[in-house]
């Protein structure tokens, strides 16, 4: 039995408020089905695999796997900073101008002579400086997070096109190619920078009072504001750390490339949000984790992968992506309906 | 049992309804009749099979067994279309309207007036007036719902239920936010229907209200009907609620032991029309004080002002003797020593999708933590502790806040501010909408921590509460501080009687 009256006063969402009044516990039930589908989409990934496995001879090999890993290292990486914004109750649709802006950034730092370690610092750091700007907006100008990140992926996008005059730069020093160029245990460098990222973020979101404190800003803004907590603070950090990674994930896409450009990425945006979905993240905020993204990440590049080698056009590679976003999100959701929803 | 004068012509026969969730009867085989006219109050703690009822009258659940009739017709089993179409209609506590529409267009929302698809504003007010006037209910139809006070919008949906010809409304819970004044309208307009022909039902925990209202009283527990007949007086119906060998239901009054102040809040006034006007405020150590007033009187600008959620409050804090300027923020407040229990739990208290021993810990988790990692160890024992302390009924520390009852959320609600230690508890509305066993152990934790030292304040518009609670109760009109009752001067009458004179 639940005991709030709706109040004719809504009150502030990241989001705009639903026009007719939320069933009970509408959101708590949500997040309850993100945290069944965290665990369905590792064996989904499962089942993805043997699928494949045992329709072609060509995927089930060291290098076909190592392969899937390299290719799906950028959008990872942003994903897993999409996972910090999604978490904290927000939306960074930026994440596709960040990421060519640090690509062209980082491009043409090193051909302008800075050591490869200077550039890859100057990427992250304006990607650093588009996430803020976005928090600052979101969190004092108080603009829906969707509207406020759609401005900035224009603004972004267009300075990387401004910067290298619509161009493609190619990067003269190859060393600038380390991410995907230099191996460590056969393994590209991007992949174990991946890895390494969604552990950390794991760790971070999962054990740390800064973790702990965006699921609560995710979860109920208000509560979280009336528990202490520095609410704008927390919401503008998320933004900065979406930032930085989609940064890094241009510098990766630079490297495997070996040039700056402004139509790298385009399809971060969308792409990151359905990895941070697929593993379990909710829109309304509060629910997701790094671990559950990695495999959502690591779905969305089987299948391309898998379909590929099956000689499926890309055309019907895009249809099956949709389709598996779909029924994941809604088996999740009918599971968490059956197994007794949120008061 | 039944020793009513009045016979009413049958309208709802629910005969052997029953249901159960595997191995858990939520409802044991149940007879249920309302009559034309008639009012019928439905009583029971959460889970006693109430809420069961009403979705299986409603068809929003589908009963294992047993058949609902209206009038004669058979009600197909499970569906709720059916249901509304032979004339029932639930009010539910959570209202479901479109808040940027008009009183209009919202009652006229599924039958709008027009032609050829189009309709006009005009036709709209004029079907919607035409309506109200029929049913001698009024609310202006031009103003948007959001702008309406919770009574006016349930007497709007009260509107729209009898405007498709409902003739049993369900009404669950309909006063919990409600004043005593706008709670007895409510009812008084429920009457004028019900002389109409309507039957209704109303599923409560304000045992008073209900009481005075009703022909009949049916009291459920542990998915039984355990009594029914005309109503009797709150203790006999608390007893059957709580079952034998619940405690005694009246609080023995403490005799105050005034010990030093330990909160006082001196001068407060805020801006606009129903601000506070000079509000003074002691609480001493050792005692509940309780600050009653109806809706707007005051009650929450005190209660969110020490809150620290409001900015635009002058006059002076002083805690423990200690001058406190500037409790702007929630931060501010927490750092004075101000634990604050906002009255709405779930808009701006809990974290719904949170773990138990999360949300326990919530305030405290820097106190828990080292370099910024949490002992998960530490939020355990702090969860548990007060789950063992205030007999949180829950399968795990790690369930989810939001799977709890009502009384059970609060309680995880006031453990969380407790963590913290505070020399002063400011308790908002603690038990609105919580059934009788989880509001007496509230009201006993409340005092428990006043006897432990700490100030407890708890500010109320339940009459029945502040009555239960307190020591002291001071109570606030058009916000000004207008009484002070103490011992035996300390009943519902004497505070009805300052609050609403």
């Amino acid at each position: 039995m639940t005991t709030q009256i709706q109040k004719s006063s809504a009150p502030e969402h990241d989001f705009p408020a639903p026009t007719i009044s939320p069933a009970r516990g509408a959101r708590g039930a949500a997040l309850r089905a993100g945290a069944v589908q965290s665990l369905g989409i590792a064996g989904f990934l499962l089942v993805l695999v043997l699928v494949f496995s045992a329709s072609t001879p060509r995927f089930l090999t060291g290098d076909n796997l190592v392969g899937i890993l390299a290719s799906v290292a950028f959008i990872g990486v942003v994903a897993l900073g999409q996972t910090v914004v999604i978490v904290g109750g927000g939306f960074d649709l930026s994440v596709a101008g960040v990421a060519p802006l640090s690509a062209v950034v980082y491009a043409q730092q090193v051909n302008d002579g800075r050591a490869v370690a200077v550039a890859l610092l100057l990427a992250l750091m304006t990607g650093a400086v588009v996430g803020a700007v976005n928090g600052l907006i979101v969190t004092k100008g108080g603009i829906n997070p969707l509207i406020t990140t759609l401005g900035m992926l224009s603004v972004s996008g267009g300075v990387a096109f401004t910067l290298v005059d619509g161009q493609s730069v190619p990067i003269e020093n190859f060393s600038a190619g380390f991410m995907a160029e230099t191996n460590l245990l056969w393994v590209p460098n991007q992949v174990w920078l991946f890895v390494l990222a969604a552990l950390a973020l794991a760790f971070v979101l999962r054990f740390t009072v800064y973790g702990r404190s965006l699921y609560a800003l995710g979860g109920n803004k208000e509560a979280a504001r009336l528990a202490g907590m520095r609410t704008d603070a927390l919401a503008i950090s998320t933004y900065v750390a979406s930032g930085s990674f989609a940064a890094l994930g241009g510098v990766i896409l630079a490297s495997q490339l070996l040039a700056g450009d402004g139509n790298l990425g385009k399809d971060a945006a969308l792409l990151s949000v359905a990895a941070v979905v697929l593993g379990g993240g909710s829109l309304l905020g509060g629910a997701g984790g790094a671990l559950g993204t990695a495999a959502g990440v690591l779905v969305l590049g089987t299948l391309a992968n898998g379909l590929t080698l099956m000689h499926v056009s890309t055309f019907y590679q895009q249809i099956a992506t949709g389709v598996v976003l779909l029924v994941a999100v809604g088996f999740s959701q009918l599971r968490g309906a059956v197994s007794g929803g949120v008061r | 049992m039944n020793e009513q004068p009045v016979e009413f012509a049958p309208l709802l026969v629910a005969a052997g309804i029953t249901k159960s969730y595997g191995a858990n009867v939520a409802l044991a085989p149940t007879d249920f009749t309302v009559g034309a006219g008639e009012a019928v109050a439905v009583l029971g703690e959460n889970g006693a099979g109430k809420s069961t009822l009403a979705k299986i009258l409603t068809g929003a659940t589908r009963p294992d067994g047993g058949t609902v009739s209206v009038a004669g017709h058979e009600v197909a089993p499970g569906s709720p279309r059916d249901s509304l179409h032979r004339g029932i209609a639930l009010i539910p506590q959570e209202l479901a309207y479109v808040p940027q529409l008009t009183v209009a267009e919202n009652i006229m929302l599924n039958r709008l007036p027009g032609r050829h698809g189009l309709t006009s504003r005009r036709a709209v007010v004029a079907a919607a007036t035409a309506l109200m006037e029929r049913l001698g209910l009024w609310v202006d139809p031009r103003i948007p719902m959001a702008r309406l006070g919770v009574s006016d919008q349930q007497i709007v949906e009260i509107v729209k239920a009898l405007g498709r010809e409902s003739r049993l409304l369900i009404l669950d819970e309909p006063t919990a936010a409600l004043t005593e004044d706008e709670a007895a309208q409510l009812y008084r307009l429920l009457g004028e229907q019900r002389s109409q022909g309507i039957g209704v039902v109303v599923v409560s925990h304000h045992l008073d209200q209900v009481r005075r209202f009703v022909d009949r009283v049916d009291v459920f527990r542990d998915g039984a009907r355990v009594f029914s007949g005309p109503p009797a007086g709150p203790a006999d119906l608390i007893a059957h609620m709580l079952g034998p060998g619940a405690e005694d239901a009246g609080s023995a009054r403490r005799t105050a032991r005034p010990g030093p102040s330990i909160l006082e809040v001196v001068g407060w006034t805020t801006p606009g029309r129903s601000g506070l006007q000079d509000v003074s405020i002691t609480v001493r150590q050792g005692e509940v004080v309780g600050l009653y007033g109806l809706r707007g009187s005051g009650t929450t600008a005190l209660a969110e002002g020490l809150g620290g959620r409001r900015r635009d409050v002058s006059g002076t804090v002083t805690i423990s003797g200690r001058s406190r300027p500037g409790i702007t923020s929630p931060r501010a407040a927490i750092r004075a020593g101000i634990a604050y229990v906002p009255a709405d739990r779930k808009r701006d208290g809990l974290v719904l999708a949170q773990p138990i021993r999360t949300a326990t810990a919530m305030l405290v988790l820097g106190r828990i933590a080292r370099w910024g990692l949490l002992s998960a160890n530490a939020e355990r024992a702090i969860a548990s502790a007060y789950a063992g302390r205030f007999r949180l009924r829950h399968s795990s520390l790690d369930q989810p806040v939001g799977q709890l009852s009502g009384g059970n959320q609060q309680k995880v609600l006031l453990t969380s501010r407790l963590a913290t230690d505070p020399r002063v508890l400011v308790a908002h509305e603690p038990t609105r909408g919580v059934d009788v066993g989880a509001r007496r152990e509230i009201h006993d934790a409340l005092r428990a921590l006043s006897d432990a030292g700490t100030a407890v304040l708890v500010v109320t518009s339940d009459v029945e509460e502040v009555v239960d609670v307190s020591d002291r109760v001071l109570v606030i009109r058009d916000g000004r501080i207008v009484g002070e009752l103490i011992g035996d001067h300390i009943t519902q009458d004497n505070a009805v009687h300052h609050a609403a004179a």
